[in-house]
């Protein structure tokens, strides 16, 4: 295996995740509670409203390395 | 009901609907219209000579649509307040400009065709929502039982008023096509309920109850009778339920499990065709009449109302409690809180229960005569304010307004216009941040410096 | 100087058996400002409370994180006995270890890692707080009920009987909804009006 190809495979994204309190973090609960399994990569920040997030929130995650970042609200 | 009407404390808004609800928990400012009944309440009597009188003719929504109601009209005897309401859509002098009998019967002089619509405006603490149900509509999709176009094919509803001894029967229960006793009764449960195809896929919860009820109901009345269930299973959880289905099964109620595939009219019978899964074999009924078990569904206006009020639907449009297991009867919005069949299909015993719960959560909301205020609020920084007003239109709770600040600068007194945050009503989204170019305001335990130190953790 | 604590719940096996939480603990514990970090079987029950107190004043904290599950549910608790030790309950937050890791996930060793992160991420925010307090605003008490079925007299007869005012609305022209439609109602076979 080349050693692009091992990279490849072996990778992981990091995704940040900036969910509102009210909605997308009660699902992220939600599965929880009923143990639905999702990949590991991905890290919740509690925000009070999807209007909460400023953009320079975003831009700072993909500043520190997330490689992608998902709004949910 | 007549607890309710009587009282001291509780004043009855009937023929009236919630315009809108402005404020939070604690101070709601509700604006209600109270529809025009054309008749002056504070001089009707409520003798009945109008309605006694009236020439107009509707169907009755109160007996289901299988009996006639006058243009003026109490919806039923007892009916509280004791107060008719007239319907200008049925009535003479609105439809084809000559009547009036009622306003020149009416001995107290009550009757006011130019009665227009109120609007009132009042503030309250707490909400309930109480808006129940109504029955799925299965004409628009049950072909199979004829969408809707035999007489003799009637819910669970309509067998009710025939079977009330203050319906227009009596209590007789009879073949809305000729009016003859039906002597062999077919029942079929789960009509639009547990029926994702056609309808909804969850249980209806009281209709393997009430069909039981109604079993024994026909077995009761009418001597010689047959009643026949057809049921996909028989869930009776509660108290002396299970119980209660047994006596009608003893009774002579026929229990055949399997779905119906088919009513048809052949003479003046309704023809059923169904299986019996437990023998594996097709079943023939030769009935009078069929009763449709049909599911509990949200309230016609249920989504409009939520909207106004401000509180969650689920999937099937019902209301949203906060948590399912630990805050049933509260919503997502404080101060609001649901009862009854408004939050899912329901009995009369689970009902009382959760009403009781929700006024115990108005009255301990109300046992306090202050409450303190969530302090995650907008809040903003004065220095920085340019007072361009950019934060003003985003505000979802109209909490931020423009206030001129005077200030000393380079020894002049100045006045330039600030933001200002009403913390009563500010919910602390933070939509005015992302709006602010200067950076001004900032959301008080979420601050950008706050999440930002938050993100730059997680992404190590 | 800030003076951060964390306490690292099990949950008893909820937690406990997806994440190493003894190690979360051990690692929490060199973050900057963190004094104390200790794990311990049930954070919320009243033994978990008193250990966040003791904690509290032992070694003289003035901000918390509890790792645990999620703040929807004990938010308020924690805030309440860190409030009770003397702390201002806005200098508290919770990392959300177990609806939002330890119950979604089956991979111990990577759970760790983002039960980690997630502490983390809980106590550079606590750092960043400020202190905020509570004010007060009068309550009218009177209640609305919408809908005068079963379930909206109901709720209304019990408030007023509380004491309370109480305007019971109703679209139709009549109170009693579907209610007064039935006859005999189960399992009693009393009438239902």
């Amino acid at each position: 295996m080349s050693l692009e190809a091992k990279v490849e495979s072996t990778w992981e994204p990091k995704i940040v995740a900036f969910c509102c309190n009210w909605c997308a973090y009660a699902g992220a609960d939600l599965a929880g509670l009923n143990r639905l399994q999702y990949p590991v990569n991905v890290r919740m920040i509690r925000v009070p409203c999807s209007g909460r997030i400023n953009p320079q929130f975003v831009i700072r995650a993909f500043q520190r390395g997330a490689d992608a970042v998902l709004v949910s609200g | 009901m007549v607890a309710a009407a009587q009282h001291p404390n509780i004043e009855i808004l009937t023929y009236s609907e919630v315009e809108a609800v402005d404020g939070f928990v604690g101070n709601f400012q509700v604006t209600i219209r109270k529809k025009a009944r054309l008749l002056d309440e504070s001089k009707c009597t409520g003798c009945g000579l109008c309605e006694e009188k009236c020439p107009g003719r509707a169907t009755s929504e109160f007996e289901e649509g299988l009996a006639k109601r006058k243009s003026i009209y109490k919806p039923f005897p007892q009916a509280v307040p004791n107060l008719p309401v007239l319907d200008k859509n049925s009535c003479r002098l609105f439809t084809k400009g000559k009547c009036g009998v009622c306003k020149k019967i009416c001995p107290t002089g009550a009757i006011d065709y130019e009665q227009q619509d109120e609007i009132i405006t009042e503030n309250f603490g707490a909400i309930v929502m109480a808006t129940g149900y109504d029955l799925f509509e299965w004409q628009e999709v049950y072909g199979e039982y004829g969408y809707g176009k035999y007489p003799d094919v009637i819910t669970g509803l309509q067998f009710e008023r025939m079977n009330n001894a203050a319906g227009f029967t009596g209590g007789k229960i009879i073949r809305p096509s000729d009016g003859k006793e039906p002597k062999t009764v077919v029942f079929i449960k789960c009509v639009g309920s547990r029926d994702e195809a056609k309808g909804k896929a969850y249980c209806s919860r009281t209709c393997c109850m009430y069909t039981a009820k109604h079993a024994h109901q026909v077995i009761e009345k009418i001597p010689d009778s047959q009643a026949i269930v057809f049921y996909m299973d028989i869930r009776t959880p509660g108290k002396a339920y299970e119980e209660f289905a047994q006596r009608s099964i003893e009774e002579g109620a026929v229990y055949v499990r399997g779905r119906v595939s088919r009513v048809y009219q052949h003479g003046d019978k309704l023809i059923v065709k169904g299986e019996d899964t437990l023998l594996g074999k097709p079943v023939e009924v030769e009935a009078d009449l069929v009763v449709l078990a049909t599911a509990m569904v949200p309230s016609r206006d249920a989504k409009a109302i939520a909207k106004v009020v401000g509180i969650g639907t689920d999937q099937d449009g019902f209301f949203q409690e906060a948590h399912p297991k630990l805050r049933p009867v509260e919503t997502h919005t404080a101060g609001v809180y649901i009862a009854g069949a408004c939050q899912g299909p329901k009995d009369i015993p689970d009902t009382v229960a959760q009403a009781s719960a929700a006024a115990v959560k108005v009255c301990s909301l109300f046992s306090k005569t202050e409450m303190a205020t969530d302090p995650m609020v907008a809040d903003v920084n004065l220095a920085i304010c340019s007072g361009c007003g950019m934060c003003v239109p985003v505000c979802p709770y109209k909490a931020i307004e423009l206030v001129p600040k005077a200030e000393r600068v380079n020894g002049k007194q100045i006045e330039r216009l600030v933001a200002q945050v009403n913390s009563g009503l500010c919910q602390g989204c933070g939509a005015c941040n992302a709006a602010c170019r200067a950076g001004a305001i900032n959301v008080k335990g979420y601050t950008d410096d706050q999440i930002l130190a938050e993100v730059d953790a997680i992404c190590l | 100087m800030k003076r951060v604590g964390v306490f690292v719940c099990h949950c008893g096996t909820n937690i406990a058996k997806t994440v190493d939480v003894e190690q979360v603990a051990k690692v929490a514990g060199d973050l900057p400002n963190v004094v104390f970090s200790t794990d311990y079987t049930y954070m919320c029950s009243e033994p978990g409370q008193d250990l966040l107190k003791k904690a509290t004043a032992e070694h003289n904290l003035d901000r918390c994180v509890v790792a645990c599950c999620t703040p929807r549910l004990h938010e308020p608790t924690f805030r309440k006995a860190f409030e009770s030790a003397g702390g201002n309950p806005y200098l508290l937050e919770i990392a959300n270890i177990r609806e939002q890791c330890a119950w979604v996930h089956n991979d111990r060793e990577k759970a760790t890692a983002k039960a980690h992160d997630l502490v983390r991420g809980a106590v550079a925010k606590v750092r960043r707080n400020f202190p905020l307090s509570t004010s007060t605003i009068p309550i009218t008490s009177k209640a609305l009920v919408i809908g005068a079925g079963i379930a909206g007299m109901q709720a209304a007869i019990d408030i007023a009987d509380a004491g309370y005012k109480v305007v019971l609305l109703d679209r139709e022209p009549t109170i009693g909804g579907k209610m007064v439609q039935l006859d005999k109602t189960f399992p009693t076979l009393d009438c239902s009006a």
